[in-house]
């Protein structure tokens, strides 16, 4: 008894966390988390030039420089991420081994609705998702077009001169109110949206810890936990098998 | 001891007049301590124009200084008497304070300048505040650096034919007086006067005596006059072109827009030129201000043909002076005061709109959705049986046999579609599962539950089983 309960217990603490980020996908984060907050917190004195807490922090000339410098620097390492994942992105679909989880289809929108029902209690319970559900991969597509047109819009005010070489001058001030506005969208979106649902649906720390415990995966991911469980079952079944 | 001889004998030379000499000053005075402060004035030295007149209305009248300047002394009684001092009955020695009786009046002067420079200090017994301003201006400040040709109250308003120039009901300037401004100014600043001649302000008020357009004053200040060259004048600028072109009852005479401030204020150049306006009103910026590029004397109108901004090349001939890079689709990145419309920088226009409902269309389902996570949640958390209650049920449940552990997962299973071919392998879960703990919940609703009810499993599953997790930590 005491040995099958030891085996037993091995498995189960085995099982209780599952892979979720690997290190690069956790530094990616980390970089993201430094740099996009570093941004904003210098971009918006820089918008909100009609308050006294940021004519405060602009308030000599040196200090506007200081700050458009810091914006700078952490645009240039938010540009280098974003060019990492890119090209991990592309290297991996190369390779045939970009994983679609990511990917929106057909089932987030089954699944929005049903979670619609949900919390209009129509429905009992919250649908079951796989690996990223439908509201992480609004999170992931928002948060990745929100950077590349703040990226974009970015670089046209940052050199004016070189991109009405061959764009037409309008872009200029089109750049300066996409980059400043879709900058208040995109943080508004993440105060609220990813903080509520990482920091008080749920604490979900998978993004430095790099796993989820098997509650959280029975209850947030099923579908992924039933999938992961039938293989690692099939593997099972085929070693006993042998 | 001379000065009361004087005394004596001014006094005994009055006595004896008696009434013809007394009538003139006794006329005069009243009029004299109404107009300013008593005690201000040497009372006692009642000497009458007529007297100095005597000898100061020759033309020949003059003196050498010495330099070896001559010192015009001729005074035209005419020009005086219709002087604004003239008419209010003034004394030349009023003004005149050092006068003594005897020749040469007992001062001497090395220059011209330095005569006039001496004479010009009685203003300020008056006029303080005119000459407290004064003190302050550019050309006070130039004066003092050794430049005494810098303008006195005199060079401007001259010595004897001060005329009056406010209405003194309304502090207006009289008609006519506008157009003499530009030209008083003119007698030192005259380059700056031919370029302010032929610019659209100059020409309005030279040709047709416009009253809607500046003269030196109103840019520049009336006695305060600053330093134009300095960072603080640079970047209050724009604020004093803004005093007349944001004036609709001004601009919308001539269809000009009156947003030209506000638009220069929201793109780049205006804005840092209005946050160190405010913060470092003395910071060097090489933002532009309005006169970098509409001119500072010589403003043309913008449709001017030939200088023109509306002229593309003058534009960006302009915009080259700052960025040397910028090419023909540069200038365009400025709005020229434009806001944008459909018709005038539609891409602005549309990006605008584009986030007119994108903020709201994203941001208000956004933030009802987790309203209503938050109370679906806050609603499960409550109906749950009470957390206290959950855990002492929950030893039963640790003794459910493993044959009923495994119905619930079969149940449970077969419930969620997964088709039976699969029970196998869940039935292999289930049997791990039950013999390990019972604190692992057995279906996802009721995972859910002991999730909600104690957010820790595991700190459970040690408190109710230490063996097992000892045993893990040993292995």
């Amino acid at each position: 008894m005491t040995g099958n309960r030891k085996k037993a217990t091995t498995q189960v603490h085995h099982e209780k966390n599952y892979p979720r980020f690997n290190l690069g996908q956790r530094w990616e984060h980390l970089v993201l988390i430094l740099s996009a907050t570093t941004l904003l917190l210098t971009g918006l004195p820089q918008k909100y030039r009609d308050f006294s807490w940021s004519q405060d922090l602009l308030s000599t000339p040196e200090r506007l420089e200081l700050i458009q410098q810091i914006h700078h620097i952490a645009a240039i390492i938010l540009t280098i991420e974003v060019i990492y994942h890119l090209g991990r992105a592309i290297y991996l679909m190369s390779k045939r081994k970009l994983s679609g989880d990511m990917l929106p289809n057909q089932q987030d929108i089954l699944d929005a609705g049903q979670m619609f029902k949900y919390l209009l209690f129509l429905r009992k319970d919250k649908p079951k998702f796989g690996r990223y559900n439908f509201e992480q991969k609004i999170t992931y597509w928002f948060i990745f077009f929100g950077i590349l047109m703040m990226g974009v819009s970015g670089f046209i005010i940052w050199f004016p001169e070189f991109f009405t070489k061959f764009l037409p001058g309008g872009v200029v001030p089109a750049a300066k109110l996409a980059h400043s506005t879709e900058a208040i969208v995109a943080a508004i979106f993440v105060l609220i949206w990813h903080i509520y649902h990482v920091h008080i649906e749920r604490l979900n720390l998978s993004i430095f810890t790099g796993r989820l415990s098997e509650n959280e995966m029975r209850e947030f991911h099923a579908k992924e936990y039933e999938r992961i469980n039938r293989t690692s079952a099939k593997n099972t079944d085929a070693e006993e098998r042998q | 001891m001379r000065l009361r001889d004087y005394f004596f004998i001014v006094g005994t030379v009055m006595l004896v007049g008696a009434l013809g000499f007394a009538v003139s000053p006794a006329t005069a005075s009243p009029a004299l301590s109404a107009a300013k402060p008593a005690g201000m004035l040497p009372q006692t030295e009642t000497v009458t124009n007529e007297a100095c007149l005597a000898c100061h209305q020759n033309p020949q009248f003059s003196t050498t200084l010495e330099n070896g300047d001559q010192y015009d002394l001729y005074v035209d009684p005419e020009e005086f008497n219709h002087s604004i001092h003239g008419e209010g009955g003034y004394l030349c020695v009023q003004c005149h304070v050092d006068f003594k009786p005897e020749a040469g009046h007992g001062f001497s002067f090395n220059s011209r300048r330095e005569a006039t420079l001496r004479l010009n200090e009685s203003c300020s017994q008056c006029h303080q505040t005119q000459s407290a301003q004064e003190h302050d201006s550019a050309h006070a400040a130039a004066r003092a650096a050794g430049n005494l040709e810098a303008a006195i109250c005199t060079d401007c308003h001259t010595a004897h034919d001060v005329q009056r120039l406010k209405d003194p009901a309304s502090g207006q300037l009289l008609p006519g007086m506008r157009a003499q401004i530009p030209t008083t100014c003119q007698k030192c600043h005259s380059t700056i006067y031919e370029k302010y001649r032929g610019s659209v302000h100059g020409a309005a008020l030279t040709d047709e005596n416009n009253p809607d357009v500046p003269t030196c004053i109103d840019c520049h200040g009336v006695h305060i006059i600053e330093d134009p060259t300095s960072a603080s004048f640079r970047l209050k600028s724009p604020q004093v072109c803004a005093n007349c072109h944001t004036d609709p009852q001004r601009m919308d005479k001539y269809g000009i827009s009156t947003q030209v401030l506000s638009t220069y204020v929201a793109d780049f150049h205006g804005t840092t030129v209005t946050i160190f306006e405010k913060v470092s009103p003395d910071a060097i910026t090489n933002k532009p201000v309005c006169y970098d590029c509409h001119g500072i004397h010589d403003i043309v109108r913008v449709d001017d043909p030939q200088k023109g901004l509306l002229v593309k090349s003058n534009l960006l001939a302009k915009c080259q002076e700052c960025h040397p890079d910028a090419s023909d689709n540069f200038p365009a990145a400025w709005l020229s005061h434009y806001i944008p419309s459909p018709e005038k920088y539609p891409i602005v226009y549309y990006v605008d709109l584009f986030y007119k409902f994108m903020i709201p269309g994203v941001l208000i389902p956004m933030g009802i959705l987790v309203a209503m996570d938050f109370t679906r949640l806050m609603i499960n958390r409550f109906r749950k049986p009470h957390p206290q209650e959950k855990k002492h049920h929950e030893p039963e449940q640790a003794e459910v046999s493993e044959k009923a552990a495994e119905a619930v997962k079969l149940a449970e299973t077969g419930k969620s579609s997964e088709k039976a071919a699969k029970q196998k392998k869940n039935k292999k879960l289930a049997e791990t599962e039950a013999s390990e703990n019972s604190a692992a919940p057995e279906t996802p609703a009721q995972a859910a539950a002991a999730n909600e009810a104690e957010s820790t499993p595991g700190a459970e599953a040690a408190s109710e089983n230490p063996t097992s997790n000892e045993d893990a930590e040993n292995e």
